[in-house]
């Protein structure tokens, strides 16, 4: 909200600079926005609380000014503001004849009208048009300047119906009927719902009440009669009608914060008294106030240990009582601890013994607050469970030379989706590109490659993961082309492939305590069919791994041998966890025995592992394949495999022994169909 | 004796005339070896007379210190000359490029969520974690939002359906622990947070929020602003003052805006971090907590703006482009 110094000096006497009120105002929770100079003077914005409607006037910044600064004093403009700005007609009941007003709506709950007659709608004062246009707002006429002006001063909506347009000179607040239009004072056409409430003539609608008036009835430059109103209207309504209708203005935002009930009728005064020094009318003696049930205030009763404590600052009962009643609150009583206010009807907001000890502590100050550790009890902190896992699977990652990716989770359809899901899709997207939730981490990591040279990146991103109804924590790595940068030196040449992400993968369960196998498998079809594999933690899927199908790369323009892993972790925490085991360690010597044989490219080589190990007992510590070949010399469909065993026990092995263990193994390999070489 | 002379004065010719270490070791097998020069000296001892024997047998052995000090010397003496030459051509240029294996690397937003993590954890603080697809209720109606509300407007919202949306706040976490678990609680969360804006260098509609809450018996806001200046001290250096101003959240009642400012950052200004406040009541009855028996502080602030803050990255993007070049500034 916007308003000019000169217009906050009208109600508050202070030595404050612009500057210096501006922040007090931020400090009252007013944050000021700027302070720009325009036209010679300085010109305030500040942000106003969704639920403190009461600042958005110049009357509620002065009560703000005068509530944090002692020695700030009000003007005689601000204590006739406080008074309703009173005018010796009200009671008269001329006005009766003039026009009559009737809520018919539980949405409206004041309707007050003034009546003026012979007025000449020309412009408005020039000092009234300096202001106003230095606020950013055109001035129009007298009468729509008058009422932009007086809502700024007082917070209260207003508006100025031409008289002679007004069927029946009778306005009636009420839902609109099915059916019924209206045509905003902006030239929009509006069809109407009988949960929008309206104001309305004898014949049709003519206003969105607390919203915006109609064309028919607004005022113009032949306005000779007017019948201004300032109602009070329901913030739920406001704000649903307003929002259906398309609308925002000044008078919806105000009335969806909270206008005060109790304001209409100072409003209308202070028009017309502003219309009488600007040459106009008098208004028609009297004023229309329908107004079925008066607003109540809260009471409520703070207890002052408890505000201290909450607080943390001590506060005596003299100064919160001294910052409520600068507030505008009402003392009803008070004893040695127990306080009971009664809240200004402008403060909706004050319910709970909470929101007064907050007035209380805002206005002595929260720079007085100490900064003391929080004490007491407290369990174990930590990270535990399944976000140790992630944070776990991030640190193995990057141990084996993964940079780690951070991408959006709002994106487009991509090929390397995960295949099968329904999707979870955003209704209001901010566009359709940014619809679908990200069910795999794929698509946004082959964006790091592109990004990153388009070949020799490795990377990796977890975060959450989401299909209809359910999310999780979900594991992507990419992995392609050299692991060194190419180098004047000579280099480590190997390049990624199925088995470095195999290894990766592996090093990751060992890190997570979680056994990872791989299935053979040819169905998720991101992957090349004859080069992927399902990931096992036991008997639970918790992934897949592969080389990407070269389609699937032609369509990303990622390389052909990129390797890809997905693996829910959720899936993989859920998985039975492996303990670290001690074993003894023998001192002796190993000893290392070598076979090579030529066999079936298509027995798998687990089946090969499987057999050396139940060959072999306890004594294998370790074997490797070292060498695969299956060129000049080898039977078609078949493979020579060369493996290093090595043995070791408690004691020594002779060689014997070692030759008899090999033994074993070469037979079990030849149920196989192995032929020793 | 003659002889003995005669082999040795040979010998020590013959190492001090050796120009390389293999000719010594040719030098070494001739003189001082089994089958050597001066070995086969010793033998000649047996033709000796007895009484001449011990006299002999010394003079041979003092000869064969004499040529092994020789021999020794010489070849410690080549030994330098060779390495000097073997140093000279490995000489390299060690201000040439270096080898880098492709390391790996936190992200960032990783590196400050472990920060974060590393504070919280410490002060005895649980993590966990809520939906990013949560319900409304949880994102709204459980922080106290009234029905239909201008403070929603601040949030622009994704919504998948009526009642599912994507969470404008990491508070949404309150919730779900509330349901379950009975105070004393400490609990923090690093949540991905969405709103439905345009994309920019300051704008994003997808932002992480630290949420931080603890209920007790006689929390204040004097333990929020204390537990405010460890975590902005922890962050940004110890010379960091907090600021308190009022502002509204519904979840909390006082709630305020904390700003934090340091004599060698933010040119000495107070920049704001985040809402804060003590849990609303009305939150506290709604969970069966009895306000009157326990307190409690809630905090939040945008994990993007701590680097951001710390490093003076200017541009909100940088975070979810995964460019290397941004992404090998921090480690």
């Amino acid at each position: 909200m916007k308003f000019t110094e000169s217009m906050l000096r009208d109600y508050v006497e202070t030595s404050m600079t612009a500057e210096e009120i501006g922040n007090l105002l931020t400090m009252t929770g007013f944050e000021l926005e700027e302070i720009t100079e325009v036209n010679g003077e300085k010109v305030l914005d500040v942000n106003i609380m969704a639920n403190r409607g009461d600042g958005a006037s110049v009357i509620g910044m002065a009560r703000e000014v005068l509530a944090k600064d002692e020695s700030a004093k009000p003007t005689d403009l601000y204590l006739r503001a406080m008074n309703g700005f009173p005018l010796s007609d009200m009671d008269s009941r001329d006005i009766w004849a003039k026009a009559s007003v009737a809520i018919e709506t539980e949405n409206c709950t004041r309707f007050s009208a003034r009546v003026f007659e012979g007025i000449s709608n020309g412009t408005s004062p020039d000092w009234m048009q300096d202001r106003l246009t230095k606020l950013g707002q055109r001035p129009i006429s007298l009468l729509v300047d008058l009422t932009n002006y007086v809502m700024l001063e007082t917070g209260q909506p207003m508006h100025a119906y031409d008289l002679d347009t007004v069927a029946g000179d009778r306005l009636v607040a009420r839902q609109a009927k099915a059916g019924e239009k209206l045509r905003t004072l902006d030239g929009q056409d509006h069809d109407l719902n009988p949960d929008q409430m309206m104001i309305a003539d004898g014949d049709r609608v003519v206003g969105a009440g607390g919203i915006m008036g109609g064309e028919e009835t607004e005022v113009s430059a032949t306005t000779t009669r007017c019948l201004l109103e300032a109602a009070h209207f329901v913030n739920t309504s406001v704000r649903k009608t307003r929002k259906e209708m398309g609308l925002q203005t000044e008078a919806s935002y105000r009335f969806e914060r909270h206008v005060d009930p109790e304001g209409t009728v100072g409003a209308l005064n202070r028009f017309a008294e502003l219309l009488a020094d600007a040459g106009g009318p008098n208004a028609v003696h009297g004023v229309i106030d329908i107004y079925p049930a008066k607003a109540e205030r809260n009471e409520v009763t703070v207890r002052m240990d408890r505000a201290c404590r909450l607080l943390g600052m001590e506060i005596s009962m003299r100064e919160a009582q001294a910052y409520l009643t600068r507030l505008g609150f009402e003392i009803l009583s008070s004893d040695d601890n127990a306080l009971t206010v009664a809240a200004p009807t402008w403060r909706i907001d004050v319910i709970r013994e909470e929101d007064v000890i907050e007035e209380i502590g805002r206005v002595h100050g929260y720079e007085k607050i100490p900064e003391i550790n929080p004490e007491g009890t407290t369990g174990r902190g930590g990270v535990h469970g399944i976000y140790r896992m992630v944070d776990d699977a991030v640190s193995s990652l990057v141990r084996d030379g993964f940079v780690q990716s951070f991408s959006h989770t709002l994106g487009d359809a991509h090929p390397l989706d995960a295949p099968g899901m329904e999707r979870t899709i955003l209704r209001n997207p901010h566009s359709p590109e940014m619809a679908h939730l990200r069910n795999s981490h794929l698509p946004n990591l082959s964006a790091t490659v592109l990004k990153n040279g388009q070949d020799n990146v490795h990377t990796f991103e977890v975060g959450k993961l989401h299909k209809s109804g359910t999310e999780w924590h979900g594991l992507g790595i990419i992995s392609c082309g050299n692991f060194e940068s190419e180098s004047w030196r000579e280099t480590d040449k190997s390049k990624a492939d199925f088995f470095t992400l195999k290894g990766v993968v592996e090093s990751l369960g060992e890190r997570l305590n979680r056994s990872i196998t791989l299935a053979p498998s040819d169905s998720d079809e991101r992957f090349h069919p004859t080069r992927q594999a399902t990931l096992l933690s036991g008997r639970q899927v918790v992934g897949v791994i592969g080389q990407i199908h070269p389609s699937v790369a032609e369509a990303t323009s990622l390389p052909e041998h990129a390797v890809i892993a997905e693996i829910n972790l959720n899936d993989l925490f859920g998985a039975e966890a492996t303990g670290d085991t001690f074993t003894s360690l023998s001192r002796n010597p190993a000893v290392r025995r070598d076979i090579a044989f030529v066999i079936d490219k298509s027995v798998a080589y687990s089946k090969i592992e499987d057999s050396i190990r139940a060959s072999s007992a306890e004594v294998l510590e370790k074997m490797w394949l070292f060498d695969v070949y299956d060129g000049k010399g080898i039977p078609e469909g078949q493979h020579s495999l060369a493996i290093a065993l090595q043995f070791r026990k408690h004691g020594n092995f002779t060689d014997e022994e070692a030759n008899q263990v090999r033994d074993q193994i070469v037979a079990g390999l030849e149920s196989l169909g192995a032929k020793l070489r | 004796m003659e002889l003995i002379a005669k082999v040795e004065a040979e010998a020590l010719a013959a190492i001090e005339s050796a120009t390389t270490t293999a000719e010594l070791r040719e030098h070494e097998l001739a003189f001082l070896g089994k089958n050597g020069s001066i070995s086969g000296l010793m033998r000649e001892i047996g033709k000796l007379p007895n009484e001449e024997k011990p006299k002999f047998g010394a003079a041979v052995n003092e000869a064969k210190a004499k040529v092994q000090a020789a021999w020794d010397a010489k070849s410690a003496s080549l030994k330098n000359a060779e390495r000097a030459v073997q140093f000279e051509q490995e000489r390299i240029d060690v201000t040439m490029p270096a080898r880098h294996r492709s390391g790996g690397r936190k992200h960032i937003m990783q590196i400050t969520m472990d920060r974060i993590k590393d504070v919280f954890t410490s002060m005895g603080f649980v993590y966990e974690e809520s939906p990013e697809v949560d319900l409304f209720s949880y994102n709204f109606g459980a922080l106290n939002y009234p029905d239909d509300h201008p403070a929603m407007d601040e949030q622009d919202t994704y919504y998948i359906t009526d009642d599912l949306l994507l969470r404008t706040q990491g508070t949404t976490l309150q919730g779900h622990v509330f349901e379950t678990v009975k105070p004393p609680l400490r609990r923090f969360t690093i949540a991905r947070t969405f709103r439905n804006e345009a994309v920019d260098r300051t704008h994003s509609h997808t932002f992480h929020q630290v949420d931080v809450f603890m209920i007790d018996k006689n929390v204040t806001m004097a333990h929020l602003k204390g537990t405010l200046r460890t975590f902005a001290r922890a962050m940004f250096g110890d010379e960091v003052e907090v600021r308190f101003r009022p502002d509204f959240f519904p979840f909390v009642e006082p709630g305020v805006d904390y700003a934090i400012s340091s004599p060698k950052l933010f040119d000495g200004k107070w920049v704001e971090l985040g809402g804060a406040g003590l849990i609303h009541p009305n939150i506290l009855e709604n969970y069966g907590i009895d306000p009157d028996e326990y307190s409690g502080f809630a905090f939040g602030l945008g994990v993007e703006r701590i680097p951001m803050m710390a490093y003076g990255v200017d541009d909100l993007r940088l975070f979810t482009e995964n460019d290397f070049r941004f992404l090998e500034m921090f480690s």
